[in-house]
């Protein structure tokens, strides 16, 4: 059964996602305060995990996380069918293990963000 | 008719062509380089659990040069990869809430604008303020 | 009307010999409201007749003359050489398509392609074919930007992915398909969608929008897939939920 609709749904959410949050959480984490661009350091072990100790802090980043990992495999599975690797068998291995890494990704995610809230 | 065909076959560089095609191909890379840092905030939620230490090892490793450098170019595709995603969404319009399609270019506006409503919400939300 | 002439660099092939394509340089005169296709008009009436290319009706609307101008496809009847002249005009044949001879490609494929979305009106039951089906403007007017399609394959030629994957539906399949789906005389939409739900039909379009933009009659079939992709998803989930459920 052709599962590709399925894939490119959740690709497509996962684009919505990541175009509008990536882009001002990856640079709050990473580039604000070595850049000097933030007068405190949001992504501090201390700062960071009082954020951490709210929900939606936590559902925030396993959608990011979820989002952008089945976005991104989705794209990479076409860039390489693109650049040769044709063929039923070479497509069903993509599938399978860019997908894998997808499902792996945002289950591990889940299991992350609902620890040390949930249980 | 008599005598062969000459058959097709793409040249590996058809991408350096023109600027559209280049463009898309950045945007691909830029979607590719979103699932690599889904897989390095995963990551960065692994090593909080692990303790400050491993914590701030992680952190130190991407924002110490030259891995900052790195990241500030795939960053770069990031942000490529959502103003084209902005783009696209005007240009796909599979769902019609006027008559006519909107031209690509309002629906961008509004979303840029969008963008950076979400971007000061998270701010705000996620990071608690500046 | 201004005395000078233009280089045209043409790809020959010629299939009995065999070999590679090869290039030949014309100078021919030019005046300031010529179009390529007069230009390689000039050629084969006056300078040399074993030049082979197809044309037409010259305005646009047959969908004969697309080639690669240079590097881009284009209608030569619709191309002014003014707008293309750097220097010189290369004139080769289609991208993505096999070469019969000279800027002529065989696009059989096409063709087999076009007649598996059934584009026409597909219905279960006639009915009295004396009376004509009450259609109003606004019902045209839904599927009227794909249905000035001319098949000229510029948008095949355009399409990178189907520069790989030839097994591609394609751009202007697609967007006919949609042509007829959107058409309310019509009751095959079920059967186009479910020839485009599969891995060689819209799957395969990663929507870098080529088509679109080279298209000379402003079709869009870049934005007839992604609709496509969507309606064949809506498809697919409600099959997948809901087996019972007779599909329009």
């Amino acid at each position: 059964m052709l599962l590709e609709p399925v894939f490119w749904s959740l690709f497509s959410l996962g684009g919505f996602i990541t175009a509008f949050l990536f882009p001002v959480t990856l640079f709050v984490l990473f580039f604000a305060a070595p850049l000097h661009l933030w007068p405190t350091d949001p992504a501090a072990y201390t700062t960071f995990l009082g954020h951490w100790k709210g929900p939606l802090v936590r559902l925030f980043f396993f959608v990011l996380i979820g989002g952008s990992l089945f976005h991104g495999t989705h794209r990479l599975k076409f860039m390489l069918v693109d650049a040769g690797f044709k063929g039923p068998a070479a497509e069903a291995f993509l599938d399978l293990i860019l997908n894998g890494v997808a499902i792996f990704g945002s289950l591990g995610a889940l299991f992350y963000a609902v620890r040390g809230w949930l249980f | 008719m008599t005598g062969r065909e000459y058959p097709w076959k793409r040249r590996p560089g058809w991408w350096l062509r023109n600027r559209r095609y280049l463009g898309f191909q950045l945007r691909e890379a830029g979607g590719v380089v979103c699932a690599l840092y889904g897989l390095v905030l995963l990551n960065m939620l692994i090593q909080l659990r692990e303790g400050e230490s491993a914590y701030t090892a992680f952190l130190d490793l991407l924002r110490t040069p030259p891995v900052l450098y790195l990241n500030l170019v795939l960053f770069a595709l990031v942000v490529w990869h959502a103003l084209t995603w902005f783009m696209l969404i005007g240009k796909a319009q599979p769902i019609q809430f006027t008559r006519q399609p909107l031209p690509w270019k309002v629906v961008f506006g509004v979303n840029v604008l969008l963008w950076l409503g979400v971007s000061g919400a998270v701010v705000y939300l996620i990071f608690g303020g500046i | 009307m201004v005395e000078s002439e233009v280089v045209f660099r043409v790809k020959r092939y010629r299939p009995e010999s065999g070999g590679r394509p090869t290039f030949q340089e014309y100078t021919i005169p030019y005046r300031s409201d010529m179009v390529v296709l007069d230009g390689l008009n000039y050629i084969k009436d006056h300078v040399d007749p074993t030049l082979t290319f197809r044309w037409s009706c010259r305005m646009g609307i047959c969908g004969s003359c697309g080639a690669d101008v240079n590097g881009q496809p284009r209608l030569t009847c619709g191309t002014y050489i003014r707008d293309v002249h750097k220097g010189a005009v290369t004139v080769e044949p289609l991208s993505n398509f096999p070469i019969l001879k000279d800027l002529v490609v065989d696009f059989d494929d096409f063709l087999n392609k076009l007649a598996s979305v059934t584009p026409y009106i597909v219905r279960k039951d006639w009915g009295d074919l004396t009376k004509e089906y009450v259609q109003y403007p606004e019902d045209v007017e839904a599927y009227r930007q794909q249905s000035l399609c001319i098949n000229c394959m510029l948008c095949y030629a355009a399409c990178p992915v189907f520069g790989s994957s030839p097994e591609f539906v394609g751009p202007a399949a697609s967007a006919l398909a949609l042509r007829y789906n959107r058409d309310t005389r019509d009751q095959g939409a079920d059967a186009r969608l479910a020839r485009l739900n599969t891995k060689t039909g819209i799957w395969e379009c990663t929507f870098v929008g080529e088509c679109s933009v080279v298209c000379p009659k402003d079709v869009d079939p870049a934005a007839a897939i992604q609709t496509l992709k969507f309606l064949a998803t809506m498809r697919h989930m409600r099959r997948l939920l809901m087996p019972g459920a007779s599909s329009r």
